[in-house]
């Protein structure tokens, strides 16, 4: 399989850690941007020195944190060594997260011109107490300027994202926010509900009852609500929380790096979540930041000051294409792919696990591999076999889409 | 000649601090040095020290030289320290001539010191009564020497007060011994009686009796018979303990010591049987063998059905060293393939599952414990039951007899009225009172061992600030208007979960199940619901309604392993449930009907 690979970078860096988020991201460490980036294009070298053939590239993900705090002169390196250690595709998608709180227009056309083509912003809710209870620095009306400027800038294709179930909002809290960012007319929308995690403000105001915890039936009720009215607005619901834009008469089919089956009426489906999806390599490169590929699941070092020591220091990489920053790896043997390829995959609530695809990839059928756990949740009515193609396809139900974990863990066998 | 022997053990309500004595007598008899010495040496069993509590009786030989010039050859005998072992307590005294009585100076006296003094007394003991813990800031040892005084005759001063932690006067107890425990006697010429108080299955010597040889002589070189089970066999070896097993020639009358017999197991060579010589036997075995019969009864069932023959070896190597433990094979409807296992009492379950869970790394399910009941069938015969799903159609059952036992409850004078309350409400009946010292109150009642085994004990502490003890004997079978209380899941009833209660208490403790069961089982993926049903009419009913919604929402750059992990997570939970039918039932359902409380 001769499949181009996804590259995730990470920039850890925050004005304000929002009171929910557990992801690897810190406050107050801005004066470290300069050196971070330059450790960043380090790596990056790295990673496109260590192998002799050019890696081909298909997307380009700056996730976060909030890589909008960077400059256009930080990204202008970035790009560069990435052009430099790559084959960037000529259709990549180049997506970068933003807080829309942190955009100006003049920014965004920088950007645009230097190649980014997609922009993801967090927006959350449009709710000014919702926002103000998230610990949010932005508030609605930042959202508005930021599409219509990312518009202006030559932007055309935006993600927004949203929570809903969040604590004491109310179905129609949130239907509020959907009909108004949808307003907004986005190529893709990515809705989650809030988990509470443990070690966040969130997390300690739960435990010590200082907050409702959110009501899971009532998180259903909303995720069975906005597929219904997202559907009606013409977005084609293709992973468990992400949906995009129907195009007209748009059709894309068996791309030459495409393993799946699925016919997509969107173009903008994001293909760098469609690598993780599908269980595709990607390389993951900054503090903290994941990776697969070469066959091995990887990260790297989570401080920002230990990441940029550690890359300064460089030293033997151990494996290709894990580097310096990297201090966790597992190798991922057959089985376990198998078992992930079918823990990710049927979270493409369309596309599913095609058997074609599955055999072609592992030498076995879906059937011959997971026999007793299909029946199993095909009697609950969570997974049933779609055709598509001439390939059967399992995928998720309309009933099993938020009963997902159901799902999964039954194919994970627990090498 | 036995002169110079003294066999003596010390009995003790729990944590009066029995282990601890012991272990100092060892020390200051050089028995063990101070370097090998572990916390409490005849405790072997580490789950005996955490619950500080002595599960078997163990015996010592320590040489001590006396006061009066004179070297003596002092057996220890350790007894078990709780109620549920009565049996293998009365054993170990009459392997005894006097008994070291230990009272906790903060404490007092309490249900188990006088039920182990009565019993010594009536294996007719010398007392050396003793005060421990006399260097705690609460202790009153001034009045609990009158107390003791009071119970057994005799000056309060007399009443030797120590501290066994540091030591004090420690030697005066092993003086006393010496001076007022009376040498064994019996003859070393009569034929050969020797009681068996304690044993255990060793992987080399098979089973090793614990003994007192009261008449006669053994030795490795002659056939002995144990004279209940009829089993004859040629010893390994005989020896003592010192304080590790150390053959010799032969154990004399009067002595104590230990029969390595190569027995396979336990139920060969039960505690309280008599060894003689098989070619010169004696003509009566000692007096006083019984065989304890397990009181209390739980289903055992693997929590992963490939467990089963693991199990299965658990339990027979666990019955190899205990021969009060009893299992057969059930089958239930509901959870699968397990063993009822019955128990000498609550205790004695407690330990078997912590040592199947421990010593055997089984994840294991114990259903909720249950007595043995007499049916008296329309046919005119009586079945016997101790599970509730045993029990055959009401139409057929005449009268349902249940186990009775007295209890003594001794405690505070202030909690005499809470006490009355908990006893009366489960079913039992005042019988009389006694005040065995000054403010302590000795209540005597019958209840039903059925409302003993349901966390009676718990709430007897909770209810006393921990002050009230408890002791009780079997009584008498009796009828009463029981009835089988059934739980439908899906509307099938779960045997497992199936209790028999009262007539007037079916519907609460139906209904208090029923909200119980509701918290503890997790949403499915279909409505569950749950009925509690009894005398022929549902009672109580409540749905588990299906769960909505159950998906991890972001893949956060790509980490997917994070995402992995918390579904095993979630999997494993699963894993440790019970599957009944379709239905996912974790442990603590299959105990919610213990956790009822009284209300």
């Amino acid at each position: 399989m001769d499949v181009p690979y996804a590259v995730y970078l990470h920039i850890p860096f925050c004005r304000h850690r929002c009171a929910y988020c557990d992801f690897n991201t810190y406050a107050g460490q801005e004066d470290s941007l300069s050196s971070y980036v330059q450790a960043l294009c380090n790596e990056i070298q790295a990673v496109g020195a260590g192998v002799s053939l050019p890696v081909r590239v298909g997307s380009i993900f700056f996730g976060g944190g909030t890589p909008s705090l960077l400059t256009s002169a930080h990204f202008r390196d970035i790009f560069q060594s990435l052009y430099r250690a790559f084959e960037i595709l000529p259709d990549a998608e180049i997506s970068m997260e933003a807080n829309p709180g942190t955009v100006t227009l003049a920014a965004l056309e920088q950007l645009r011109a230097l190649g980014m083509n997609r922009l993801s912003f967090g927006v959350q809710s449009a709710n000014p107490n919702e926002l103000r209870l998230l610990e949010r620095i932005h508030d609605y009306s930042d959202v508005v300027n930021a599409v219509l400027w990312a518009r202006r800038a030559g932007f055309d294709n935006l993600n927004l994202d949203l929570m809903y179930g969040l604590p004491e909002q109310t179905l129609a809290d949130w239907q509020k926010t959907v009909n108004l960012v949808t307003g907004l007319d986005p190529q893709h929308f990515s809705a989650y509900a809030l988990t509470l995690e443990h070690g966040t403000p969130f997390g300690r105001w739960a435990s010590r009852g200082l907050m409702p915890t959110p009501d899971p039936d009532l998180a259903a009720e909303m995720a069975e609500w906005v597929r219904d009215f997202w559907a009606e607005q013409g977005y084609e619901h293709y992973e468990i929380s992400n949906w995009a834009k129907i195009n007209d008469g748009f059709k894309m089919q068996n791309e030459k790096f495409d393993s799946s089956f699925r016919i997509y009426y969107s173009a903008f489906v994001c293909r760098h979540n469609l690598q993780y999806w599908r269980n595709l390599p990607y390389f993951g490169l900054g503090a903290g930041a994941h990776g697969y590929a070469g066959g091995v699941r990887y990260s790297n070092v989570l401080r920002i000051k230990t990441y940029i020591e550690r890359v300064r220091a460089g030293g033997a990489a151990v494996r290709w294409p894990l580097t310096a920053a990297a201090v966790n790896q597992i190798p991922i043997h057959r089985e376990t792919e198998m078992d992930e390829t079918m823990m990710t995959g049927l979270r493409l609530v369309q596309e599913g696990v095609a058997d074609a695809a599955f055999t072609a990839r592992f030498g076995v059928s879906l059937r011959e591999m997971y026999g007793r756990e299909i029946d199993e949740l095909l009697g609950f009515g969570l997974v049933e076999w779609k055709t598509s193609g001439d390939s059967g396809v399992l995928r998720l139900t309309r009933r099993g889409w938020l009963l997902g974990n159901q799902v999964f863990m039954r194919f994970l066998r627990g090498y | 000649m036995t002169d110079h022997i003294r066999n003596f053990c010390i009995i003790a309500h729990v944590d009066h601090g029995k282990s601890t004595l012991a272990d100092r007598l060892l020390q200051v008899t050089g028995t063990i040095s101070d370097r090998d010495m572990t916390e409490q040496v005849l405790d072997t069993m580490d789950l005996e020290r955490e619950k500080g509590v002595t599960i078997k009786a163990s015996a010592v030989r320590m040489n001590y030289h006396a006061a009066d010039g004179r070297d003596y050859e002092l057996n220890l005998i350790d007894t078990p320290g709780h109620v549920d072992f009565g049996y293998e307590v009365s054993r170990a005294l009459n392997a005894c001539e006097g008994a070291v009585l230990v009272v906790d100076a903060t404490q007092g006296i309490e249900a188990q010191t006088l039920a182990n003094l009565y019993q010594a007394l009536s294996a007719d003991l010398e007392i050396i009564p003793v005060i421990n813990k006399i260097d705690l800031p609460s202790a009153r040892p001034d009045e609990v020497a009158e107390d003791i005084a009071a119970l057994i005759g005799g000056n309060a001063a007399e009443v030797i007060r120590i501290s066994a932690k540091s030591g004090l006067n420690v030697e005066q107890v092993l003086e006393a011994v010496v001076r007022k425990v009376p040498p064994p006697s019996g003859e070393d010429q009569k034929p050969a009686r020797a009681l068996v108080f304690d044993s255990h299955y060793d992987s080399y010597k098979g089973v090793v009796c614990y003994v007192r040889v009261i008449e006669g002589t053994l030795s490795a070189n002659e056939t002995i018979r144990l004279m209940a089970t009829g089993v004859e066999v040629k010893p390994i070896e005989v020896g003592i303990f010192a304080p590790t097993m150390k053959p010799v020639s032969r154990l004399k009358a009067g002595e104590v010591g230990y029969v390595a017999t190569g027995l396979k197991t336990v139920h060969d060579a039960r505690v309280g049987d008599t060894i003689t010589q098989a070619n010169a036997p004696a003509a009566e075995p000692l007096p006083g063998y019984f065989h304890p019969k397990p009181m209390v009864f739980a289903g055992i069932y693997p929590v992963d059905a490939e467990d089963y023959s693991d199990l299965r070896e658990s339990l027979e190597k666990l019955q190899l060293n205990d021969a009060s433990l009893t299992y057969e094979p059930e089958t239930s409807q509901a959870i699968g393939f397990g063993f009822r296992a019955g128990f000498l009492g609550l205790f004695h379950m407690e330990i078997i599952q912590e040592r199947i869970e421990r010593e055997y790394d089984l994840d294991v399910l114990f259903t909720a414990p249950s007595v043995e009941y007499e049916v008296g069938m329309s046919t005119g015969e009586t079945l016997r039951i101790d599970s509730p799903a045993q029990l055959p159609d009401e139409s057929k059952v005449t009268e349902i007899r249940e186990p009775w036992m007295n209890i003594e409850i001794i405690t505070p004078t202030d909690f005499y009225g809470t006490i009355m309350d908990l006893v009366i409400k489960r079913r039992g009946t005042f019988k009389s009172q006694e005040y065995p010292a000054p403010h302590r109150v000795q209540l005597n009642f019958e209840i039903p061992l059925a409302e003993l085994i349901v966390d009676f004990f718990d709430e007897l502490k909770s209810r006393t600030k921990g002050y009230a003890s408890l002791d009780y004997q079997f009584l008498a079978y009796r009828a009463d208007a029981l009835q089988k209380l059934e739980i439908l899941v899906n509307g099938e009833p779960v045997d497992a979960l199936a209790a028999i209660v009262h007539e007037k208490d079916a519907y609460h403790k139906g209904q208090a199940l029923i909200t119980k069961l509701k918290d503890l089982i997790p949403r499915q993926l279909f409505d569950v619901a749950i009925q509690a049903s009894s005398g022929g009419r549902i009672i109580s009913r409540a749905n588990v309604k299906a769960m909505r919604k159950d998906v991890l929402a972001k893949c956060y750059g790509g980490d997917i392993s994070r995402k992995k992990k918390l579904l095993e997570k979630q999997k494993k939970g699963k894993r440790r449930m019970k599957m009944v039918g379709n239905v996912e039932i974790p442990q603590e359902a299959f105990m919610a009907v213990l956790k009822l409380g009284a209300d």
